[in-house]
């Protein structure tokens, strides 16, 4: 080896100073450009605004509907959100680059993954709570659907990463991630709707969180290990 | 270094060459050649890793890419096509970021050295990068290759753009590139050969590789 890259190695960073660096550049762009990022929230609250308006104003209706237009909406807007999630890096060729990184692809995809969470899944979240007092939810039944978002919106940002990666560089992407995706996600969509449902009944909600924590659990570690795979094949 | 032994590209159904053997030495440039579409590109694409060969292997000191991977990437740079910069972040942002990507934490005062050093007016480092001009941009991509302490330089047409000024400051780099015993690989359309008559390469060690098809 050439004396050149020994004799500077106090500079070289570890792989979490790396990933930080990574962390902190998606979250400044999704900052800088505001209206990409604060879209897919305002689709969020306005398809859950425009269903109380549209069914009229029958409390039990309501209150029976409202985790299912809930977790819809919010599946939609995270599918809404994720076709950008590779598609601007890899068209900039800072993908080629990542790539490069002496850091392992799937930790960057991770952490990409998981600032892309930060913008879009932890916004739904803390907006729920505001868009389920119009549908006359109780307290106890709101806390139980942020339970369940919590755990939730993680796993759809793995799994649309994941249809992201296999989708990169073509141009009707958005389309094709939302078929990719939303069948994986109907299990989301379903324990998601029932945990909420249980609360007041005699089953216990824990149950349908705890079977999607597991979904969490599994999306986590094969997600980004999914999109990795996906996008060495599309920049071979 | 940086070896490729008998490997062939294919692109589609259509086998852009074959049989092809290199290897980057310490000190030496290595200059290729072929015309458009001969597959120029994809060869540095495969040499960098970033694709596999249809046949063959690729060895970094003497051991297959897979098995020291982490080390090979600390060891090379590479640039193709496009230039990896965001529109909308300051050519020192975009150049500071793309070194962290590589394990690098520089100050930013390094940074903007670098940049000046590069011929960047000094009101053009803080402007977003759109707002350059593709020269420019080169020229901010181009910074990186010192900063980056590699050794292997893999460059897809890195005179792109650059003006006579710029070419002679990139020339002037390799020559101190190559005088620490770094490596070099290349492929140009301005040039047949690095080795001009009063340029800081005259008596560099070049070797060519002509792509042919099959």
């Amino acid at each position: 080896m050439t004396t050149q890259s020994n004799s500077n190695l106090k500079t070289r960073s570890s792989n979490f100073v790396i990933l930080y660096s990574v962390f902190k550049r998606d979250i400044g762009l999704a900052l800088t450009r505001k209206t990409d990022t604060l879209g897919a929230i305002f689709f969020f609250a306005l398809i859950v605004s425009l269903f109380p308006l549209g069914i009229g104003s029958e409390p039990n209706l309501l209150r029976l509907i409202a985790p299912g237009v809930i977790w819809v909406s919010a599946l939609l807007a995270s599918m809404l959100s994720t076709n950008r999630l590779f598609n601007d890096d890899y068209q900039d060729g800072i993908l080629e680059q990542l790539l490069l990184s002496p850091c392992p692809l799937e930790l960057i995809v991770f952490t990409k993954i998981l600032a892309h969470w930060c913008c879009t899944g932890l916004i739904l979240l803390i907006a729920s709570p505001i868009l389920a007092i119009q549908f006359d939810m109780s307290s106890e039944t709101i806390l139980v659907l942020m339970m369940g978002l919590a755990i939730g919106t993680p796993i759809l940002s793995c799994i649309g990463a994941i249809g992201s990666a296999l989708t990169l560089g073509l141009k009707s992407s958005g389309a094709l991630i939302s078929l990719l995706a939303l069948p994986l996600l109907i299990p989301v969509l379903i324990l998601g709707t029932l945990a909420v449902g249980a609360v007041g009944s005699n089953v216990s909600f824990s149950v349908y969180l705890n079977l999607l924590a597991a979904l969490c659990m599994l999306s986590i570690f094969f997600g980004p290990i999914a999109s990795a795979a996906g996008l060495r094949i599309a920049l071979d | 270094m940086l070896s490729a032994i008998n490997i062939s590209c294919q692109r589609g159904r259509q086998m852009l060459w074959k049989d092809l053997s290199l290897e980057t030495m310490p000190g030496t440039i290595t200059f290729i050649r072929g015309a458009n579409g001969q597959g120029k590109s994809s060869l540095l694409r495969i040499l960098a890793g970033l694709s596999t060969p249809y046949e063959g292997q690729i060895r970094w000191q003497g051991e297959l890419l897979k098995k020291n991977l982490d080390d090979f990437h600390r060891s090379i740079s590479y640039f193709g096509h496009t230039i990896p910069l965001k529109g909308d972040l300051s050519a020192i942002n975009n150049l500071s970021y793309l070194m962290q990507i590589h394990g690098l934490s520089y100050s930013n005062d390094v940074i903007e050295k670098a940049l000046l050093d590069w011929g960047l007016p000094a009101r053009a480092i803080h402007l977003p990068a759109k707002l350059l001009s593709q020269g420019q941009k080169q020229r901010v991509c181009l910074a990186q290759l010192l900063l980056s302490q590699s050794v292997v330089w893999i460059l897809d047409e890195p005179f792109n753009g650059l003006d006579l000024n710029g070419s002679s400051l990139l020339l002037t780099t390799f020559a101190k590139h190559l005088s620490q015993q770094g490596s070099i690989v290349l492929t140009s359309h301005l040039h047949t050969s690095l080795r001009l008559p009063n340029s800081p390469l005259q008596d560099c060690v070049e070797s060519i590789i002509e792509l042919q098809g099959v």
